[in-house]
């Protein structure tokens, strides 16, 4: 019950983390009416996600491992991708919050929805056939005992319930900080959803140095502790991390941090009054 | 990311295309035939337990084609099943978040060969592997009960050729050691390689007892530091010793020995229950001729007694009769090829045969580069062929 409740929770955190993100940006910019296309994209994943695994699980062919993994790395790559172009399109309409300039802003935000959309999407469908293929498992053993199914669904909602508590703290984090805020941890969540894409990807055998570690601490954080789906859930952090995917997440968190906070800064720097105080934990 | 100058109305639906265009080719050749469902009784769904400290496989191996392992999580951590390649570095399947009490199913089209298979509860470490063998399925072929039958006799000969060269190399060991011991360095110089003919005869078989091979076959420039060096070799550098070399004393002369015996004993006592196939004759044949070219031709095997050609006329013997065991069984599937290995196994041992002294052969630092060369090329052009012997027998 508690294993297949923390898997529901690293599953649902995993998706949740880039979904809770863009919502708290949309509210606190007051673009509210945006918000649908965010739970479009959500809905439109996990729709697919669920068809695609009965289909899997029921119908006449499986997806070969390879493939399983080729998709998932794929996805991942390219939701970092799409991550990332949000956030810096964040940095350069911040300074321009509050004022008369938002019409014309939202002009641009309209045509920026449905990367959002397709941001939402990829969040969750990166993961949502692992997901989906897990869930249907423990249905079918639901003849057996139902406590596998209860205890993914309690996981899955509870993955939800942190989600909402996150949103409702990014409200109340200040104006000025919760942009380099939100940023940065947008940038570290993508960094690690990255990484994962590698490790995709070398599982299917496309990438090579899946047996070179960069370090391995799964004494001190074994991954079915926890913290350890925590970890994993919110930043993607494994405790087993190879050369490749250490590698790409250093030299993707550093310069996009860095580069984030410049334009950040610059686009401030011609709104008075509002300093942004860099706080970026580098988690490894 | 230079994608960042497009303007954000373009950018996102290029994405699209290109995510969607990167995903395609895995559409078409990513899909697999599911097999029936666990629960019938079909012989190719393998069913794996896996416990916290246990990982229970219904069988150890399987025909080739697609396989369906139903693996359920008896234990209560969350744990995961892989099936690796031989060497335990490349996965070729695997499923995660296989939680408590809940089965999923993993279907692999594996080809024949040797895997293992792996359970990691708690997610963490190597996992508890066990060895799988995928055979070649008898689906589509029938073996011809003739061919069995031929294969099945050539692999019992070989088998008593293995035994039989393990008793005279026990036997010429002895009287080896004991010259060596006794500090009769001119009997042990006459007894060196015409002994050791006997272990190069059946070297992959000896190789096969992986922790043996070191013990007796190390040679010095293959030594790690601080790992002890025993076995022939180190004998050899002291009979035949090269200039500036300082000898063992009479004790370590009686250590060297006593250990050099009880390994070959080891050696004898493990393959008393040795059951050859078919396949480890094709594939020991190859290893034989690998043998005679890395390290006889180029002369680093005997590289103070220069004795190498006695140990290339024992690695062809070996692969010889390995060959001829397999012979019938090959004109019935091959002949072609049967032909073939007889030309090309006849103009190497012709060209063997110019450097034999009686008994005994030229010493290797007395061949002229020319004569190096051309056993060279007709061990190349053996090797090729002799690669093809185990499909050609087995499949």
């Amino acid at each position: 019950m508690s294993a297949n409740f923390l898997i529901g929770l690293r599953e649902g955190l995993e998706a949740a983390m880039i979904v809770v993100l863009l919502l708290a940006y949309l509210a606190r910019t007051g673009r509210r009416h945006l918000v649908p296309r965010i739970w479009a994209g959500v809905g439109l994943a996990v729709a697919v996600s669920i068809g695609f695994g009965a289909l899997l699980t029921f119908g006449p062919r499986g997806l070969t491992f390879q493939a399983q993994e080729a998709i998932g790395g794929s996805l991942s790559i390219a939701a970092v991708a799409l991550v990332t172009w949000m956030v810096f399109w964040m940095a350069r309409t911040s300074r321009t919050l509050g004022s008369d300039l938002r019409g014309r802003i939202d002009k641009v935000a309209d045509g920026a929805a449905w990367g959002l959309v397709a941001a939402a999407a990829l969040a969750v469908g990166r993961e949502g056939l692992e997901t989906a293929l897990f869930l249907w498992a423990a249905a079918q053993s639901a003849g057996q005992s139902s406590s596998p199914l209860l205890g993914a669904i309690l996981g899955l909602a509870a993955a939800t319930g942190l989600g909402y508590l996150l949103h409702r703290g990014a409200l109340r984090v200040n104006l000025a900080k919760f942009f380099t805020w939100t940023g940065a941890a947008l940038i570290v969540v993508a960094g690690g959803v990255l990484a994962y894409g590698i490790h995709d990807l070398q599982e299917a055998g496309l990438l090579p140095g899946l047996q070179s570690l960069a370090f391995d601490v799964t004494a001190a954080v074994p991954p079915s502790s926890w913290y350890g789906t925590l970890l994993k859930g919110t930043l993607n952090f494994s405790p087993a991390t190879t050369w490749l995917e250490a590698s790409a997440w250093i030299l993707y968190v550093v310069p996009v941090v860095g580069l984030y906070l410049y334009s950040y800064r610059r686009s401030l720097r011609r709104t008075p009054g509002e300093t942004a105080v860099p706080s970026v934990s580098a988690a490894a | 990311m230079t994608a960042l100058r497009t303007s954000p109305r373009r950018f996102p639906a290029r994405l699209g295309i290109a995510a969607t265009a990167a995903l395609l080719p895995f559409t078409l050749a990513a899909c697999t035939d599911n097999a029936a469902p666990a629960a019938s009784t079909d012989a190719a769904a393998i069913t794996v337990s896996s416990t916290n400290g246990a990982c229970a496989i219904s069988a150890t191996e399987a025909p080739s084609g697609n396989l369906t392992f139903a693996i359920k999580n008896d234990g209560d951590r969350v744990t995961e099943f892989y099936l690796l390649a031989e060497d335990g570095l490349r996965i070729l399947a695997e499923v995660e978040n296989i939680g408590p009490g809940i089965t999923r199913n993993l279907v692999a089209t594996v080809p024949a060969g040797k895997y293992l298979t792996a359970c990691k509860p708690g997610m963490e470490g190597d996992g508890l592997r066990a060895a799988f063998t995928v055979t070649g399925s008898n689906q589509s072929v029938t073996v011809d009960d003739d061919v069995q039958k031929l294969t099945d006799t050539a692999a019992a000969q070989y088998t008593a050729y293995v035994k039989d060269q393990t008793e005279q190399l026990l036997a010429g060991t002895r009287s080896f050691a004991e010259a060596f011991a006794t500090g009769d360095s001119t009997s042990a110089r006459g007894l060196y390689a015409s002994t050791r003919m006997h272990w190069e005869r059946i070297e992959p078989v000896a190789e096969s007892f992986g922790d043996l091979d070191p013990k007796l076959d190390l040679r010095e420039a293959d030594l790690e530091s601080g790992e002890a060096w025993t076995g022939w070799h180190r004998a050899e550098k002291d009979l035949f010793a090269p200039a500036g070399y300082t000898a063992m004393t009479s004790a370590e002369r009686a250590a060297l020995s006593t250990q050099l015996v009880a390994d070959t004993e080891d050696l004898y006592q493990r393959t008393r229950t040795l059951t050859l196939t078919a396949d480890k004759l094709g594939n020991g044949a190859k290893e034989l001729l690998d043998e005679v070219a890395t390290g006889k031709v180029t002369g680093e095997e005997e590289i103070w007694s220069h004795t190498d050609l006695w140990d290339f006329q024992a690695n062809v013997d070996g692969a010889r009769i390995a060959f001829e065991s397999l012979s019938p069984a090959l004109e019935k599937k091959d002949p072609a090829l049967a032909v073939e290995l007889e030309t090309k196994f006849s103009a190497l041992q012709t060209e063997l045969t110019t450097h034999a002294r009686g008994e005994q052969f030229a010493l290797y630092n007395e061949l002229t580069p020319e004569q190096v060369r051309t056993l060279a090329a007709l061990v190349d052009t053996l090797g090729e062929p002799l690669s093809r012997l185990t499909a050609a027998v087995v499949l």
